[in-house]
C-alpha cells in the first residue's frame, strides 16, 4: 500500500505554510510500499498535525491523502477500524494510554483487538528487550514518560501494519534505550516488509531511511 | 479478554447509583404496564370467558317502551334491520304472535279453570328450555307449550294462597293436560296442550314455531302482523353501548340484565387508565434509559475516542456496550413477568373463592408485550448507542 500527499494544506497554518517552501505542504508526494520515511521538522512547522492528518485524527485541511487508492476522506467507521487494526499503526507523540489500565493491560488491548498477531507472551518479550518488564503491571499513569514511550513503542508493534507512523517516538528516552527501541521497530517492520514515518526535530541515524523530506 | 479491556475502561463511566436508578425506574415501569396488560385480559375473560358465562343474560327480550300515547308499539322492518346491524348483538329472534282467537281450560272438573290465551313462537335456539317433546308435526293434536317460570310464581305465591288451593311444583303443572280451543268461523277446533318447560328468558306462552305459522295460515283471517317483540343474542347484556342504543331507540329491557352496564362504565374507564399510566411510564423509562445510556457514553467520552482511535471498530464498540445494557433489561423484563406470573396465580387463586375464574397462568397478551417491549428496549439501546459513538468519533 503506498500513501500519497496531495496538495495538502492544513487550514490553520495556511499563511504560515504560503511564506516558506516544504518538501510535504502543498506538495505532491508519494511514499511507496515499504519505504522508510524520515520528516525532519523544526518546531512550529506542523509535525504533529501532519502525523494527525495522516492517520486520520485531524480533518481540517485542503488537498487530498489517500491510503493506497482511497482517499482518507473517504474511509470511515467500520473501514477505517479495520485500516487501523491490520495496515496502519501509530506512535503518538503523547502516547496517549489509558491510565487506568496496567502497562501491559494497555498492550494487551491493541493485541487482541484485531486480528492477533502474536502470542500474549511477546509482549514480556518486547517489554524485556526495551528494559520495561518489571512496570507491567502498574497502571499507565503512575508510569514515567520514558516507561510511557515504551509502552505506546510495544502497543504499535502488536498488530499487523504496512505503514507505522511515529511522531518523535524517541523524545523521552536516551541513547541506549533509542537504539534498542529503534532496533526492535527496525526488526518488525522489516518482518512485515512495513514502511514508516517517522517525524522528529532533527537528523539521526536511528534507522536506514531511504527517504528524507523536511517539512 | 478485549471484553474485559473494555469494562475496565469505561466502568468509570457508569456510575452505580446511575445504574440502579435508571434500573428502578424501568422495573415500576414494566411491571405498571404488564399488570396492565394481564388486568386488561382478567377482565375480558370474567366478561366473557366460557366458566363465567350466565345462560340467561346473554339473550335480551327487547320491545318498545310503552308509554300508553302511541298505539302501535310494534317494530318495523326496519327497527329490526337496524339492531341487527349493531356490532354488540349477534343475534336477533323475533317473536312471532298468533292471530287467532284461543282459549284454554281444564279437562277436569276436580279442577277447573279457564282462561283465554294467546301463543308467540321464536326460533327454537332462543329458548332455554330443552325437553325432547318440544316438538309439533302437522297432524299432531298435542302441542307443548313452554310457560314463563313467573307465571307458576304469581300462581304458587300469589293466587294460591289468597283462594286456599293447592301450590303446584313445576311437574305437577307439566303432568297436567290442557284443552286448548281455538276458534275459527264461529267453530271450535281442539288440541291438547300440555307444558315441557319454563323459561326465565321469555315471558310468554311458547308453542313450536312450526305449528304457529302453520295454524296462523290455517286460523287466521288477519294479514300478517310485525312483531313487537324480539329476542337478542348479545355477548354482553353490561355493554354500555347497548345501554344507550336502546335507550335512544326508545326500546326497553330487562333492566336487570342491563343494569351493570353503570358499573361497567367506571371499571372499563379504571382499566383504561391503568393502561394509559402504564404506557407513559414506559415512556419515560424508556427515556430515562436511553438517557442513562447517553450519560455513559458522555462521561466515557474521551476513553471511547481513544479507543476508536486506536482501531475499535465502531460495531466492536456497540456490542460491548450494549451487552452492559441489555442484560439488565432482559432480567427486569423476566424478574417483571414472574412477579405478574405470582401475582396471578394469587389472584385466580383468591377469585375463585368469589367464584369468578381466570387462568392462574399468565395470559399469552402479558408475554407478547413483554417481547414487544423488550424489542423496544433493543432498539432504543441500539439506536441510542450508535447515535453517541457516532458523535464522538469526529
Amino acid at each position: 500500500m503506498q500513501l500519497q500527499i496531495q496538495h495538502l494544506i492544513p487550514i490553520p497554518l495556511r499563511e504560515k505554510i504560503q511564506s516558506r517552501t516544504s518538501g510535504i505542504w502543498n506538495q505532491q508526494v508519494v511514499f511507496g510500499p515499504g519505504e522508510w520515511v524520515k520528516i525532519k521538522a523544526p518546531s512550529g512547522t506542523g509535525k504533529t498535525t501532519l502525523m494527525n492528518m495522516l492517520y486520520k485524527v485531524r480533518h481540517d485541511y485542503e488537498g487530498d491523502i489517500l491510503w493506497g487508492i482511497r482517499n482518507l476522506k473517504e474511509i470511515n467507521g467500520v473501514t477505517l477500524a479495520e485500516k487501523r487494526q491490520n495496515e496502519v499503526s501509530v506512535i503518538f507523540q503523547d502516547m496517549r494510554l489509558f491510565p487506568n489500565l496496567t502497562a501491559r493491560e494497555n498492550i494487551e488491548l491493541k493485541r487482541v483487538l484485531g486480528t492477533q498477531m502474536y502470542q500474549a507472551n511477546k509482549i514480556e518479550e518486547m517489554a524485556e528487550r526495551l528494559g520495561i518488564l518489571s512496570i507491567l503491571k502498574q497502571p499507565a499513569a503512575i508510569c514515567s514518560y520514558g516507561e510511557q514511550q515504551r509502552i505506546a513503542i510495544i502497543r504499535a508493534l502488536m498488530q499487523p501494519f504496512k505503514w507505522l507512523m511515529m511522531d518523535e517516538p524517541f523524545s523521552h528516552l536516551d541513547k541506549e534505550n533509542t537504539a534498542k527501541a529503534a532496533a526492535l521497530i527496525a526488526e518488525e517492520c522489516t518482518k512485515r516488509g512495513a514502511g514508516f514515518i517517522l517525524t522528529d526535530l532533527d537528523d539521526d541515524d536511528h534507522f536506514a531511511y531511504t527517504q528524507h523530506y523536511t517539512l | 479478554m478485549l471484553h474485559q479491556l473494555f469494562q475496565k475502561i469505561i466502568r468509570s463511566g457508569i456510575g452505580r447509583s446511575r445504574r440502579i436508578m435508571a434500573s428502578i425506574g424501568l422495573f415500576i415501569a414494566m411491571l405498571l404496564i404488564f399488570a396492565a396488560v394481564q388486568t386488561q385480559v382478567n377482565y375480558n375473560e370474567l366478561l366473557h370467558g366460557a366458566s363465567n358465562q350466565d345462560s340467561i343474560a346473554n339473550f335480551l327480550v327487547i320491545n318498545k317502551k310503552i308509554d300508553g300515547n302511541v298505539r302501535d308499539n310494534t317494530l318495523t322492518n326496519q327497527q329490526v334491520s337496524e339492531l341487527q346491524q349493531q356490532p354488540f348483538i349477534e343475534e336477533i329472534g323475533q317473536l312471532t304472535a298468533s292471530r287467532f282467537k284461543v282459549s284454554a281450560q281444564s279437562p277436569s272438573d276436580n279442577f277447573p279453570f279457564y282462561t283465554d290465551l294467546f301463543f308467540e313462537s321464536v326460533p327454537d335456539k332462543f329458548i332455554d328450555v330443552h325437553s325432547k317433546d318440544w316438538k309439533w308435526e302437522e297432524g299432531s293434536t298435542s302441542i307443548p307449550l313452554i310457560i314463563p317460570n313467573q307465571f307458576l310464581d304469581l300462581y304458587n305465591f300469589g293466587f294460591a294462597p289468597s283462594q286456599n288451593l293447592v301450590q303446584l311444583t313445576q311437574s305437577m303443572v307439566m303432568s297436567i293436560p290442557i284443552v286448548l280451543n281455538i276458534h275459527h268461523q264461529g267453530q271450535l277446533v281442539q288440541f291438547t296442550g300440555r307444558v315441557v318447560g319454563f323459561s326465565d328468558r321469555i315471558s310468554s306462552v311458547l308453542v313450536p314455531q312450526n305449528f304457529l305459522l302453520w295454524a296462523n295460515k290455517r286460523f287466521s283471517s288477519q294479514a300478517a302482523a310485525q312483531p313487537s317483540r324480539v329476542v337478542i343474542r348479545t355477548n354482553d347484556p353490561g355493554n354500555p353501548q347497548l345501554v344507550e342504543y336502546l335507550q335512544k331507540s326508545g326500546l326497553v329491557t330487562d333492566a336487570d340484565k342491563t343494569r351493570f352496564s353503570k358499573y361497567r362504565q367506571i371499571v372499563n374507564t379504571i382499566v383504561n387508565a391503568s393502561w394509559i399510566t402504564g404506557a407513559t411510564m414506559l415512556l419515560f423509562a424508556l427515556l430515562v434509559f436511553s438517557l442513562f445510556i447517553q450519560l455513559t457514553i458522555a462521561a466515557t467520552k474521551t476513553e471511547i475516542n481513544l479507543l476508536i482511535t486506536l482501531g475499535t471498530s465502531p460495531k466492536q464498540l456497540q456490542k460491548f456496550l450494549l451487552k452492559q445494557f441489555l442484560p439488565i433489561n432482559i432480567f427486569i423484563t423476566v424478574l417483571c413477568l414472574v412477579i405478574v406470573a405470582m401475582l396471578q396465580w394469587w389472584l385466580a387463586t383468591f377469585l375463585k373463592q368469589q367464584s369468578m375464574n381466570i387462568s392462574p397462568l399468565v395470559s399469552y397478551f402479558t408475554i407478547i408485550a413483554a417481547a414487544i417491549i423488550l424489542l423496544v428496549l433493543w432498539f432504543v439501546n441500539v439506536r441510542t448507542i450508535s447515535k453517541y459513538i457516532k458523535q464522538t468519533e469526529v
